[in-house]
């Protein structure tokens, strides 16, 4: 997957979990899953557990714990799924 | 190290099905953490609350060292709940006021929690009432000078939670002429005449209810 097709993925992910749809269309690689789109902290280990689901992935929490810009969370994502394959 | 740190947990917006899974709960909770709510003292605690308990002390403790370490990332297993302290006969009670705030939790039927993060230790006294959880960290037991509030509000909008929260802490500081702002670090801060106070502030929203922490000089 390119990291554009984990961005598109990764939108509808994180959509639950945001009331900033405006934010959330516009979202980028530089993208504060806390700050920009205003998820509440307490829903990031939901965002976690769908992503796991999602790519069919585990994220340990070493990794989890970087995951707090869009960027960050592709770069995880992206290697997950390339130990993988 | 002058610092505080508080968060709040609506646990009407938990979701309980998936707090008590395996692969959600270990996200937040260590092995060791987990048997802890094996103990009898627990009885009247449920799994999914003591889970969120326990992220409520966590986030607080990184809420404390962000303050002073931007760089701080929040791992919630890297911060290890090592004792926990229920009072005795503990039982959920209904929030009836709208508002409780107080310095101090003497009296308040509190959990005592203590919490390592590498070499650091720190302090924890955490309020669970049948709708929140909320809990204050400090580094020292002494919460004598630890100043906080929790309130319930009418709307779960992102941006009124936050005015809120700042409202209510501006009508509890001990100075009206003081603006609640950011830092550059986005770290939330106190200003008088444009300086920034070294009283450090901590706030947390989530639904309905906001709440806030400030701590003075020993």
């Amino acid at each position: 997957m390119t990291r554009q097709e984990i961005l598109n993925e990764l939108k509808k992910v994180i959509s639950p979990y945001t009331t900033n749809k405006e934010m959330l269309a516009q979202i980028n690689e530089d993208t504060d899953l806390l700050k920009d789109l205003k998820i509440n902290s307490a829903n990031l280990v939901d965002i976690i557990i769908d992503a796991e689901a999602k790519y069919d992935i585990e994220i340990d929490y070493d990794e989890a714990d970087k995951m707090m810009n869009v960027g960050s969370c592709i770069d995880v994502i992206s290697e997950k799924i390339g130990q993988k394959q | 190290m002058l610092s505080t740190g508080n968060d709040i947990v609506s646990l009407n917006a938990i979701n309980v099905t998936r707090t008590k899974q395996p692969n959600f709960y270990s996200k937040i909770l260590t092995p060791t953490e987990t048997a802890l709510h094996q103990q009898p003292c627990f009885a009247n605690i449920s799994f999914e609350i003591f889970v969120w308990l326990l992220w409520s002390i966590k986030e607080s403790t990184f809420k404390f060292l962000q303050r002073i370490d931007a760089d701080t990332l929040f791992t919630p297993v890297k911060f290890e709940v090592s004792e926990i302290q229920i009072p005795l006969g503990f039982n959920l009670q209904n929030f009836d006021s709208s508002q409780l705030t107080g310095i101090d939790f003497d009296g308040l039927n509190a959990i005592l929690s203590t919490i390592k993060f590498g070499d650091h230790i720190f302090y924890s006294n955490s309020l669970i009432y049948r709708v929140f959880v909320a809990s204050v960290v400090n580094n020292t037991e002494d919460f004598s000078q630890t100043h906080w509030g929790i309130k319930r509000i009418d709307s779960d909008d992102i941006e009124i939670q936050s005015a809120e929260v700042r409202a209510f802490l501006a009508d509890n500081l001990p100075d009206k002429n003081i603006v609640i702002s950011k830092n550059p670090r986005d770290i939330p801060v106190l200003l008088k005449d444009d300086l920034e106070l070294s009283i450090p502030i901590s706030l947390s929203h989530h639904e309905y209810y906001i709440a806030y922490s400030f701590q003075l000089p020993v």
